[in-house]
């Protein structure tokens, strides 16, 4: 139904007054007629395609319904998808070399419910105020708070996207394709994604590139894992991991790290934006989102599988890295099991690199006021695409700097996402909790409860590597 | 108001619908646009508004900082982490 908001000025600003009203019923609709841009009429037609669908589908209604879903998903399946990315394929890789089949299984599948919980909410404030994340921050809370907000972004988004580039040279090392060329493609591949100037083509071509995400699925059946001992993990959390203290419960942070981090919530809210999601989109939105968790957390538990037989014959991984599982997994997986490890890392590696740069571009174009869509063509958001192609290029080009210290950057690159959670999140729960901003669809109590004890959690989780790393002896490690 | 609204409501779903009806909408029509689009989900409506600042209680500020301060600890704790490994540290 059609809200009212409370007004108050800014300074060269109307105030927003978002309503669900239409466009053409609004008392503004002779003023926006002349004001249409490119990235409207994309977007219309986007609607237009949902409002169909429900139209033809209103007589049958489940397959109207389907229909109507597969033209709304997207963001949440990328989000998921992309965050399943060469850092954390790598952590989960470590999971099941170092500790075989046990308490880690569970731990992903809570680690993904904490992630939905989260992202289930920024499609809420991206489907009802129509903004960004960055955009709302900003509003909300002023220049001073938000720049730190986009710094922890900026920071963050840069240095895993260097890990993204380092796990597509090294996936593609495993076939001998030297970094050059393999870092080089991957560029090229990102660029090919956002010459479409639509963003239904790229949300459909990312989405195509990340169901390889799947192809950990097949590697892990070639280890022949015990599913009798993945069946008694899932319920009793056992066995524990043994061992260094202070490794396993950095192990737990990098983990906690591959599943909720803050460009998730960046990217998933403008992307619901730039899909141009209603607030009656936002079942559809849960759904996309759902599927996406339960996508990513069954790719993620394969590849923990996948890499179990190094658990079992002794191998040593504490110090291996992308392309190393592939290569250590031939003995047991064949040549073409440790392919399939490879190129798992390789897409991991590109798919996150084309949603975090993108993440990065629509942050910016957000904060500083300039067109930031997909839908728009390259001379009307120059600087958008400029801050995308940018953002991976400099990656890149860092990837292939000898002696760079990537060893350091694929160290900390899922600790930082975990440490830089907390204040995100509470941002995330203050805007999904205002009621100017959100009316309706603002959080309830058992959304809040799920949301605090995330935030609390992750801190506990921050605090334990502080003492693991201070004073190790706490842990008696 | 109650019923206004709802009065509205149905209009606008009966506009969308007759504009879904269509097997090919001419889009070059900025009404159609439009019909299709929320108020302020058009470019022009979102460029010239903006939500304004709410007011940060000092609980909140005060929690503001705190998690700064958590970040910027645990960065350097980070640092101090990732020195050791590198250099084999035990």
């Amino acid at each position: 139904m059609p809200r009212e908001r409370k007004s108050h000025k800014t300074d060269s600003f109307e105030t927003a007054q978002l309503t669900t009203e239409s466009a053409v019923a609004s008392s503004h609709a002779q003023d926006l007629v002349g004001q249409l841009t490119h990235e409207d009429v994309d977007r219309a037609h986007d609607r237009w395609r949902v409002a169909r669908a429900r139209w033809i589908g209103r007589g049958w209604k489940s397959l109207g319904g389907l229909q109507v879903l597969w033209l709304l998903v997207g963001p949440g399946v990328l989000v998921f998808l992309g965050e399943n990315d060469a850092p954390s394929m790598l952590s989960y890789s470590a999971d099941g070399a170092r500790y075989g089949i046990g308490f880690f299984i569970p731990f992903v599948v809570l680690t993904f419910a904490m992630g939905f919980i989260v992202q289930e909410m920024t499609v809420r404030l991206g489907a009802v105020t129509h903004r960004g994340h960055a955009e709302l921050i900003f509003d909300r809370f002023g220049r001073f708070w938000g720049l730190f907000s986009m710094a922890d972004l900026v920071f963050g988004n840069f240095l895993t996207l260097v890990a993204e580039f380092i796990g597509v040279r090294a996936g593609l090392s495993f076939f001998g394709i030297r970094p050059g060329i393999a870092v080089g493609g991957a560029l090229l591949l990102v660029l090919a994604v956002i010459t479409t100037g639509r963003y239904w083509t790229w949300e459909r071509i990312t989405m195509g590139l990340a169901i390889f995400n799947g192809l950990f699925i097949p590697a892990a059946l070639l280890a022949h894992p015990d599913w009798q001992a993945v069946g008694h993990a899932l319920v009793t959390w056992s066995p524990l991991p043994r061992g260094d203290r202070a490794e396993i419960v950095l192990l737990i942070l990098s983990t906690i790290g591959a599943t909720v981090t803050p460009w998730m919530l960046f990217f998933q809210q403008s992307a619901v934006v730039d899909k141009g999601m209603q607030p009656r989109d936002i079942k559809a939105g849960r759904i996309d989102t759902l599927l996406g968790t339960v996508l990513a957390t069954v790719f993620a538990i394969a590849a923990i599988l996948a890499t179990v037989p190094l658990f079992h014959h002794g191998i040593n991984a504490a110090d291996f890295e992308y392309a190393q599982f592939a290569q250590a997994l031939v003995p047991w997986l064949g040549h073409a099991g440790g392919a399939l490890v490879a190129l798992g890392m390789f897409e991991a590696g590109i798919v996150a690199a084309i949603a975090i740069s993108t993440s990065s571009a629509y942050a910016f174009g957000e904060v500083f006021g300039t067109a930031h869509s997909l839908n728009r063509p390259f001379r009307e958001a120059w600087p958008f695409y400029l801050i995308l192609l940018g953002s991976a290029c400099a990656a890149a080009a860092l990837v292939l700097i000898p002696h760079a210290p990537l060893e350091f950057i694929v160290l900390i690159v899922n600790v930082i996402a975990v440490l830089a959670m907390p204040p995100a999140l509470v941002f995330l729960l203050m805007l999904v909790n205002d009621r100017e901003l959100m009316g309706e669809h603002r959080n309830n109590f058992g959304m809040n409860v799920a949301g605090v004890t995330v935030t609390i959690l992750l801190v506990i989780a921050g605090l334990g590597f502080a003492v693991a790393t201070v004073m190790p002896s706490l842990l008696g490690g | 108001m109650k019923e206004e609204e709802t009065k509205r409501w149905k209009q606008e779903a009966e506009i969308e619908q007759a504009v879904a009806a269509e097997a090919r909408p001419d889009l070059r029509d900025p009404n159609v646009v439009l019909s299709l689009l929320e108020a302020d989900q058009v470019v022009a409506a979102k460029t010239h508004t903006r939500f304004g600042r709410r007011k940060l209680s000092a609980g909140i500020r005060a929690m503001l900082w705190g998690l700064r301060i958590y970040v910027f600890v645990m960065l350097v704790i980070v640092l101090i982490s990732v020195l050791r490994a590198l250099h084999g540290a035990p």
